[in-house]
C-alpha cells in the first residue's frame, strides 16, 4: 500500500493540524502565562508570543497561600504514593512468590476494589473521617488517596514481580542468600521500573483529585492545588494571567513524571484487555 | 540388628535427635514463620483495603436506610427510615431527569472519544515518522496536564469576553459571538464540558488501540493486498478482530470514568445554569453536603452505583473469569 508523495504531504499536514489542535489548550495555558495583563485583555491576540514575561510566575508564588496550596498537595499526593508504594510491594510479594490460602480471594478483592465507583463512597468517608476527627487535616485526604490508589497499585506490582523470573532469586538462595536476601538483592533492583511506572499513576490520581478534598478540606489554608485552582471562577475580577501561570505549576510535577513513564504505562495497561 | 529401632519409627514422627539435624523445636517454629509470613506481608494492603473500602461500603448501604440530616448528624441519633430515601429520590422527577442527562451525557462523551481515539490510532499508523512523533508529543501534553489545569484553560479560552474563541469568531466574522456566553444553558455548557473530558481522554484510548494495531503482524496485511482487499476491507479483516478485546476494555473504563465525573462539571459552572449541567455525582453533592441530606444522598451514591453496575456489569464479568484462569 504505497502511497503518493502528495497523498504523503496531504496526511503529514492533517496530522500536524490535528496535533496543533490536541495541543492547543496546554500551548495557549503556558503562552497566556508568559503575558502582560495588557496582552491578555486586549481584543487581539498573538497566537505566537513577541514578548514573555515571568511576572505572573512571580505573582503566582509570592500570592499568600499559593505556596501552602502545593505544599499541601505534595505532602498529600507524596505521602499516599509512599503508603500505597509500601503496601503495595509487601502485598505484591507473597502473592506472586508464595502459594497460601486465601491467596485467590484476596486477589479478587483487589481486583474489585480497583473496579468500585470510589466517588460512591464519599458520604461514608466522610462521616468516617469527622468521627475520627481527621476532617480538615492533611492526614484524612492522605488515607482517601492511599485507599484509592492501593488495590491499582497492588495489581500492578503482583504483574510487575511475576515478570521477573523466580529462577533468579533460587540461585540466589542457592548461594547462600536468604529468602528475603534474595528477594532484596536480586528482585527489588529488576522492580525498579515498575515501582516508578505504579508510583507515577498514582501520583497522578492523586495530584488530580478534586471531590474528596473539595468535601474535606474546607478550611482555607488547608486547600489543595485543584481545588484552589478551581474557586477563582466565582470571583469577581479573574487574573488570568496569574491563574494561567498557577495552572501551569501545578502541571509541571505531573507531566515531568507522565513523560517518564507514558510508554510503559500504556503497554501495562493493554496487558489487561480480555477478549470480549 | 541393632537398626530395627529406626526402621519401625513411624512416618512423619519426629526424627531423633542427631547432630546432623536440625532441632525439632526450631524447625517447627520455621514452618510456622513460613505459613504466617504470605499473612502478615498482605495485612497492611488488606488491613487498609477492608477499613477504608470495604467499611464504607457496608456504611454507605446503612446510611441510606437512615434518615441523617443535619439534626441526626449532630445528635448522633440512628432514626431508621426503611425504604424512604429509595422512594423519595426515585420519585424525585428531577432525579430523573439528571440520570437520563448523565447517561446521554456519558454516552455521548464515550462514544466521541472512542471514535476520534480509533481515527487517531489509525492516523498514527499511517503517517511518516517525524510527524507521528509531533502528533505522539501533542497527544501526551494534553493526556498529562492535571484535569484542573485543563478546567482552567477551557474557562480560560471560552471566557465570554476575553477569550480566544470569542475574540477568534468576532475577527472571522462572526460579531454575533463578541460577548457570547458559552455557559448560559445547560446544553452549552455540557458541551463545552463534553469537549473538555473528551479532549482530556483521547490521548489514552488511542495510544492503547495504537498499542494494539502495532501488535498485528506485517504479513497479515500484506496477505490482505494480495488477496485483493482494498484499505477499508484491510481494517475490517485484520485490525479490528486484533484490536476487539482492547476497545472493550477502553470502553468499559471510559463509562466508568466518565459517568462519575465530578471535578469538570463542578469546576466549569457547579452544575449550573439553575441546575441544567447537574450531573449525578454533582446531585450527590448537592443533597448530601451542600443539603445536608445525608441519607439521601447516600441513597443516591448507591442508585448511582447500581447503575454504574449494571452498564459495566457483562465486563467486569468477563475480566473477573479471564483472571480467575490466570491465577488458578
Amino acid at each position: 500500500m504505497k502511497k503518493s508523495l502528495a497523498q504523503r504531504i496531504g496526511l503529514g499536514t492533517f496530522g500536524v493540524i490535528v496535533a496543533f489542535l490536541f495541543v492547543f489548550p496546554t500551548y495557549w495555558m503556558v503562552t497566556s502565562s508568559l503575558k502582560t495583563p495588557g496582552q491578555v485583555l486586549s481584543p487581539d491576540y498573538d497566537l505566537i508570543p513577541s514578548s514573555a514575561t515571568f511576572d505572573n510566575f512571580v505573582t503566582a508564588l509570592t500570592k499568600p497561600g499559593f505556596t501552602t496550596y502545593l505544599a499541601n498537595s505534595l505532602i498529600v499526593t507524596l505521602g499516599a504514593v509512599l503508603c500505597s508504594l509500601v503496601a503495595g510491594v509487601l502485598a505484591a510479594v507473597p502473592l506472586s512468590r508464595m502459594r497460601f490460602r486465601g491467596r485467590k480471594g484476596f486477589l479478587m478483592l483487589v481486583l474489585v476494589a480497583q473496579l468500585a465507583p470510589f466517588e460512591a463512597l464519599l458520604i461514608p468517608m466522610y462521616l468516617l473521617m469527622r468521627d475520627a476527627g481527621l476532617l480538615n487535616q492533611l492526614p484524612s485526604l492522605l488515607l482517601v488517596y492511599f485507599a484509592a490508589t492501593l488495590p491499582f497499585t497492588c495489581w500492578m506490582l503482583y504483574g510487575f514481580v511475576n515478570g521477573i523470573p523466580y529462577d533468579l532469586e533460587e540461585a540466589a538462595m542457592i548461594d547462600g542468600c536468604s529468602r528475603a536476601g534474595a528477594f532484596r538483592r536480586v528482585t527489588l533492583p529488576l522492580l525498579a521500573p515498575g515501582l516508578v511506572t505504579t508510583s507515577v499513576f498514582s501520583f497522578i490520581t492523586a495530584w488530580n483529585e478534586f471531590l474528596f478534598a473539595f468535601v474535606f478540606m474546607r478550611d482555607q489554608s488547608r486547600q489543595t492545588l485543584p481545588v484552589w485552582l478551581s474557586s477563582f471562577r466565582t470571583a469577581f475580577s479573574v487574573d488570568w494571567g496569574g491563574i494561567m501561570a498557577a495552572s501551569v505549576i501545578y502541571a509541571i510535577p505531573a507531566l515531568v513524571f507522565f513523560i517518564l513513564v507514558q510508554r510503559k504505562l500504556v503497554s501495562n495497561l493493554t496487558a489487561g484487555a480480555v477478549k470480549g | 540388628m541393632t537398626t530395627t529401632k529406626d526402621v519401625t519409627t513411624p512416618a512423619g514422627a519426629t526424627p531423633p535427635a542427631s547432630p546432623r539435624i536440625k532441632p525439632p523445636k526450631s524447625n517447627r517454629r520455621l514452618r510456622l514463620g513460613e505459613r504466617t509470613a504470605p499473612y502478615l506481608l498482605i495485612l497492611p494492603a488488606l488491613i487498609a483495603i477492608l477499613v477504608l473500602l470495604g467499611w464504607p461500603t457496608l456504611q454507605l448501604i446503612g446510611i441510606s436506610f437512615r434518615k441523617l440530616d443535619l439534626r441526626e448528624l449532630v445528635s448522633g441519633e440512628m432514626v431508621w427510615v426503611g425504604f424512604e430515601n429509595f422512594s423519595e429520590i426515585l420519585s424525585d422527577s428531577e432525579f430523573w431527569e439528571i440520570t437520563v442527562r448523565t447517561l446521554v451525557f456519558t454516552a455521548a462523551v464515550v462514544i466521541t472519544t472512542l471514535l476520534l481515539a480509533l481515527f487517531m490510532a489509525l492516523l498514527m499508523r499511517h503517517l511518516n515518522p517525524v510527524v507521528r512523533v509531533i502528533l505522539q508529543v501533542a497527544l501526551i501534553l494534553a493526556w498529562a496536564t492535571p484535569v484542573l489545569a485543563t478546567t482552567t484553560v477551557f474557562q480560560w479560552i471560552f471566557d465570554q469576553q476575553y477569550g480566544i474563541l470569542n475574540k477568534t469568531l468576532a475577527k472571522l466574522g462572526f460579531e454575533g459571538f463578541i460577548g457570547h456566553s458559552w455557559f448560559a444553558t445547560g446544553p452549552s455548557t455540557l458541551t463545552v464540558i463534553g469537549l473538555l473530558v473528551v479532549w482530556q481522554a483521547v490521548p489514552f484510548v488511542a495510544f492503547t488501540l495504537y498499542a494494539g494495531l502495532l501488535g498485528v503482524p506485517k504479513e497479515q496485511y500484506e496477505a490482505a493486498g494480495i488477496d485483493g482487499a482494498n484499505g477499508w476491507q484491510a481494517f475490517w479483516a485484520v485490525s479490528w478482530p486484533a484490536i476487539r478485546p482492547i476497545l472493550t476494555m477502553v470502553t468499559f473504563l471510559s463509562v466508568l470514568w466518565d459517568f462519575k465525573l465530578f471535578a469538570q462539571v463542578w469546576a466549569i459552572r457547579q452544575g449550573g445554569p439553575d441546575g441544567a449541567s447537574t450531573t449525578l455525582p454533582v446531585y450527590m453533592y448537592l443533597k448530601g453536603l451542600a443539603g445536608n441530606h445525608f441519607g439521601l444522598a447516600a441513597t443516591a451514591a448507591l442508585l448511582m452505583m447500581l447503575v454504574l453496575i449494571l452498564l459495566t456489569a457483562r465486563y467486569v464479568q468477563l475480566l473477573v473469569r479471564s483472571k480467575e484462569a490466570d491465577l488458578s
